[in-house]
């Protein structure tokens, strides 16, 4: 898969954010859609960090409907990042509990066989298992992480969108790669163990 | 500095940020965005009255008084814009619990609808189908997935991400399409059924009519009793009549998604010329654009004989693949005039959905 690594956000965007929002809460809709163009990634790796792989992009056209019926409401336009962002985590919090459990059930139980199932490629087993570790995170390391390591975010980018500082994007991307570095080797070696286990015990007596 | 690369993508790049990124890119946002523009007006809600500092229950009586009436006035408002937006196709459960968004359809649950930006899912028991008047029905198949992108006058857009759809279209030809991970659809008026597998690779068997099928500027189309599969990146395959024979069959999947080396690809050139028949010219005629220079003549020259070109095409024109007699030639076979495609492909094609 070739991917762009990462993408670069221009400083002059953040006014323009202030006049699109205006824009949308005036029905502009081509605003909006500039708006959808620029936060889509924030919202998708967000939900990506909460619910299945599979219902992500679902809701992402769920969040964004949704705040193009409360836009009215936003009364800081220059919070627009922030505010989007409290509406998805409340949105994923939603898929848990709207969810009828049966449904859930159908659902494999961990998250990386939501996307494995299908998968029988060995490289995207281990993007499915990667996944799964980062979303053990803390919730103020896995967003950023998950930002930038599969949107492509960049930090300052992270910093803006999210209506933060990029002193703390930059130490929770920092700590947050250390942790996920710490977890993927016990990953390893317990996956070691198991292999060896099962040598172990298939062995004949 | 490596955390220089963590941080903003500069600097000499960590190998296992790297890594990382490669692999989890895959989960990366990658869906076309919705049409906001199509989707219905959505009327500012007025502030909503605070009740401190309210001291008389008279005062109480017309708050509840004035809510009631903003309550019904809005009521009347959402019905309305309802019923003026159109958009939306009626949903009909056929078999066990379609989802639409995360609202599931039983037995009990009457007929709902699918507005622009909502997915309708059947899961392994479920089947649905979708009906829009004006423009035709589809009947969805289990394990399917299928999103509705567009739905203004003139223009109505799916995206079929995965499983299986049965389209009966009435509208005009062009005003329907559908989006796949590896090509997209533009019915030209017809019955068609289309299956999209987890890889993202589709196969498209027309029933009556024809389709039209692109991505990246590779197109097909598909007669009725003709089959077109489908590859991510590499667009739409050469299409194929069904009763065309085995060996034939094969050679033409091989070519298209197999074959890289110029001797493989001579080597089932070879095949497909040989055991081609009369009936199999829309596929010789595909082919004349798709293979090298060097192998063009022996196409034209097998093609001519099957079905010998209009007066107005020469050797010479579709040797150097001009358009004008290379439609004039589809044209002549009686399919559908090839007119259709070059008007509406264009309309569909300006805004190209994301392929995966």
């Amino acid at each position: 898969m070739e991917l762009q690594a990462v993408t670069f956000w221009p400083v002059a965007e953040a006014r323009e954010d202030d006049v699109l929002v205006r824009a949308a809460c005036d029905g502009d809709r081509a605003a909006f859609g500039l708006l959808y163009h620029r936060y889509v990634r924030m919202v998708h790796g967000i939900l990506l960090c909460r619910v299945p792989p599979r219902e992500v992009d679902d809701l992402v056209q769920e969040v964004f409907l949704l705040a193009l019926r409360k836009l009215h409401s936003l009364r800081d336009v220059s919070r627009f990042g922030a505010w989007l962002g409290t509406i998805t985590r409340n949105r994923a919090n939603d898929y848990f509990r709207k969810t009828i459990p049966a449904e859930r059930a159908t659902e494999p139980a961990s998250e990386e066989h939501a996307q494995t199932r299908t998968n029988d490629h060995v490289v995207e087993q281990e993007a499915a298992v990667i996944l799964a570790v980062l979303r053990t995170l803390p919730g103020t390391y896995r967003e950023p992480l998950l930002l930038r390591l599969v949107e492509g975010m960049t930090g300052p980018e992270i910093a803006a969108r999210m209506g933060l500082t990029h002193g703390s994007v930059r130490v929770n991307l920092h700590r947050g790669m250390q942790m996920l570095r710490e977890k993927l080797g016990e990953n390893a070696k317990g996956t070691e163990r198991q292999k060896q286990e099962r040598a172990t015990t298939s062995e004949p007596s | 500095m490596k955390d220089d690369y963590l941080w903003d993508g500069s600097g000499e790049p960590d190998p296992e940020v790297r890594k990382l990124e490669t692999l989890l890119g895959r989960y990366r946002h990658n869906q076309p965005a919705p049409a906001f523009g199509q989707i219905m007006d959505v009327q500012p809600m007025k502030r909503r009255w605070s009740l401190s500092g309210l001291r008389f229950s008279f005062q109480l009586a017309a708050v509840g008084a004035i809510l009631l009436i903003g309550v019904t006035t809005l009521f009347i408002l959402r019905t309305r814009q309802t019923r003026n937006s159109g958009p939306a196709w009626d949903v009909a459960r056929l078999e066990g619990s379609p989802r639409i968004g995360w609202h599931a359809m039983g037995a009990a649950t009457g007929p709902a609808k699918l507005a622009v930006g909502q997915t309708l899912v059947t899961d392994s028991s479920s089947r649905a189908s979708i009906t829009l008047d004006e423009t035709g029905r589809i009947e969805i198949d289990p394990s399917s997935r299928l999103r509705l992108l567009a739905s203004g006058p003139g223009r109505k857009r799916l995206s079929l991400e995965r499983g299986t759809i049965h389209a009966t279209i009435w509208a005009p030809p062009g005003q329907f399409v559908v989006d796949t991970p590896s090509a997209v659809a533009v019915d030209l008026g017809c019955v068609y059924t289309l299956h999209v597998d987890d890889s993202g690779a589709g196969l498209l068997r027309t029933t009556m009519g024809w389709v039209g099928f692109k991505l990246n500027g590779h197109e097909s189309f598909i007669p009725a009793g003709a089959v077109c599969a489908t590859r991510p990146k590499t667009g739409p395959g050469t299409p194929y009549l069904e009763d065309a024979s085995p060996s034939f069959r094969d050679a033409l999947s091989k070519f298209d998604f197999v074959a890289t080396t110029p001797p493989e690809r001579n080597a089932l050139l070879g095949i497909i010329l040989t055991d081609a028949q009369e009936e199999d010219a829309l596929t010789l005629w595909h082919l004349l654009s798709r293979v090298s220079d060097a192998d063009r003549p022996g196409v034209y020259d097998r093609l001519a004989a099957l079905a010998p070109p209009p007066e107005e095409v020469t050797r010479e024109g579709i040797l150097r693949l001009d358009q004008k007699m290379l439609d004039s030639w589809w044209n002549s076979f009686g399919y559908g005039d090839v007119f259709l495609w070059r008007t509406f492909e264009r309309d569909w094609t300006q805004s190209p959905p994301t392929a995966k």
